[in-house]
């Protein structure tokens, strides 16, 4: 059986840790993008799309991540689309968080007094120019760090991609544990590293949050 | 031709009839009070004439144009319509300068050089010139209302409304935004507004309109409906609120 140094279990987990980060960053780039097509089509009033966007954000708000991690990996495959288990953890995390991202987004913009789109449309604005000049910068800024701490939650959502088979943090502690039978070791740097990767982007987001307050 | 008329309109919100036949015309250069309780539909009525409010029956003409639902038509009229709210509604994201530009720019699409000229024509006019730089949030509530009457006018209107806009102001300020009303009747602007400044109704409006029930209960020169109310429901209400 092969050894494993203290300095192994720790480097193996840092490797491992990269590709958390990158499969969080695809998902919150990916989740960014739709959940900003949902809200812009949202923001149209055009009722039948309203209901569209509310279908799609109950589905995917209301099916634990486990679920759609589950459907995408196995379920496509069974009708015959093989998916390896990059696609499927990026797919669902993607769809995941585009719906969360979308919630937050569309409160912001809701969260703007209604005075505003009024003024714009008195003064003669298309729906374009009163989005583009005074509903999203606005809205931007109070979005900024409610998504900010979204983003911690996707970070801990990738764990999930564990089960199916992805190698990133969580996969690489269960893999090291298994080989090394120190669970209290491994899985207490793995929770460290986690919280690393999180804790400053939760100060980020409180310390955004007071820069906001104070400037409004 | 009147600049505003409106004949016969009815506005329901759901079972709630609250506009119930109004007919009104507004000649240019006139300046039109329109009074009356809370709920009485004098605010629905300002909304009607710019397209905020859509209404189920009669019909609104302004400076010859139709006032119809669909999103083109309401970007037409608002270059005849301007409004002024009781909140402001100013765009706390730009500077004063920016706020009183931006319509131009987008709308009439003038070349930022002339935009400038506009605003800074128009901050003077309103007294804020010193102004243009700042962010409203740093202006006290009246000079935040004078910011949006000049925004309004950056459009060139026919007619300008006026929504309580001097509601939400400290007392002490009130004075400082209704002077710039009546600048811009001394300049020939027609002006409807809804308020609750009845002196300013007697001694600057021409015409009084007074709403009770979602009808035009009673109007008339403003003299003579101060001095000589005739129906009961005024007479009440100027004695509870002078």
């Amino acid at each position: 059986m092969a050894y494993f140094s203290d300095w192994d279990i720790f480097r193996n987990l840092l490797l491992a840790a990269r590709w958390t980060l990158l499969l969080s960053l695809c998902a919150f780039v990916g989740g960014g993008l739709v959940g900003l097509l949902l809200t812009l089509l949202r923001s149209m009033k055009i009722s039948l799309m309203n209901k569209l966007v509310a279908l799609y954000v109950e589905l995917f708000q209301g099916i634990p991540l486990l679920m759609q991690l589950f459907l995408t990996f196995f379920g496509l495959s069974l009708i015959g689309f093989e998916v390896d288990a990059w696609t499927a953890a990026i797919l669902s995390l993607t769809l995941f968080s585009s719906a969360f991202l979308h919630e937050i987004w569309r409160g912001c913009i809701d969260s703007l007094p209604k005075g505003q789109w009024e003024a714009c449309r008195t003064l003669g604005f298309t729906y374009l120019q009163t989005m583009k000049e005074v509903i999203i910068p606005q809205a931007v800024k109070i979005a900024i760090a409610p998504t900010v701490g979204f983003s911690v939650q996707i970070i801990k959502g990738t764990a999930l991609a564990s089960i199916i088979g992805f190698v990133e943090l969580t996969k690489a502690g269960t893999m090291l544990n298994n080989a090394t039978f120190q669970p209290f070791k491994v899985f207490a740097l793995v929770a460290l590293l986690y919280f690393l990767m999180c804790f400053p982007l939760s100060v980020m987001a409180r310390h955004l949050e007071r820069k906001n307050n104070v400037s409004r | 031709m009147s600049v505003v008329s409106v004949d016969q309109v009815h506005k329901y919100y759901g079972d709630n009839h609250v506009l119930k036949g109004i007919d009104l015309k507004v000649e240019a250069g006139e300046v039109v009070s329109i009074i009356g309780r809370s709920g009485s539909g004098k605010s629905t009525l300002l909304r009607c004439i710019n397209g905020l409010e859509v209404f189920q029956e009669g019909a609104i003409v302004v400076d010859e144009q139709a006032v119809e639902d669909g999103e083109y038509k309401l970007r037409l009229l608002s270059q005849s319509v301007g409004m002024v709210f009781q909140n402001f509604n100013l765009f706390p994201h730009k500077t004063v300068g920016e706020n009183v530009m931006l319509a131009p720019k987008l709308v009439l699409k003038k070349s930022a050089e002339e935009c400038r000229k506009i605003a800074k024509e128009l901050l003077k006019k309103v007294g804020l010139a010193d102004k243009f730089d700042a962010y409203p949030g740093n202006l006290s509530g009246g000079q935040q209302q004078r910011v949006a009457i000049a925004r309004s006018l950056a459009m060139s209107p026919k007619v300008l409304l006026c929504d309580e806009i001097t509601s939400a102001l400290d007392p002490e300020l009130v004075e400082e935004v209704l002077k710039v009303l009546e600048q811009l009747k001394e300049e020939g602007m027609t002006l409807i507004l809804v308020t609750h400044e009845m002196n300013f109704a007697r001694n600057v409006g021409d015409r009084v309109i007074f709403m009770n029930q979602g009808k035009i209960w009673e109007s008339g020169p403003s003299d003579k409906i101060f001095a000589n109310p005739q129906t009961a429901e005024l007479q009440s209400f100027l004695a509870a609120v002078i």
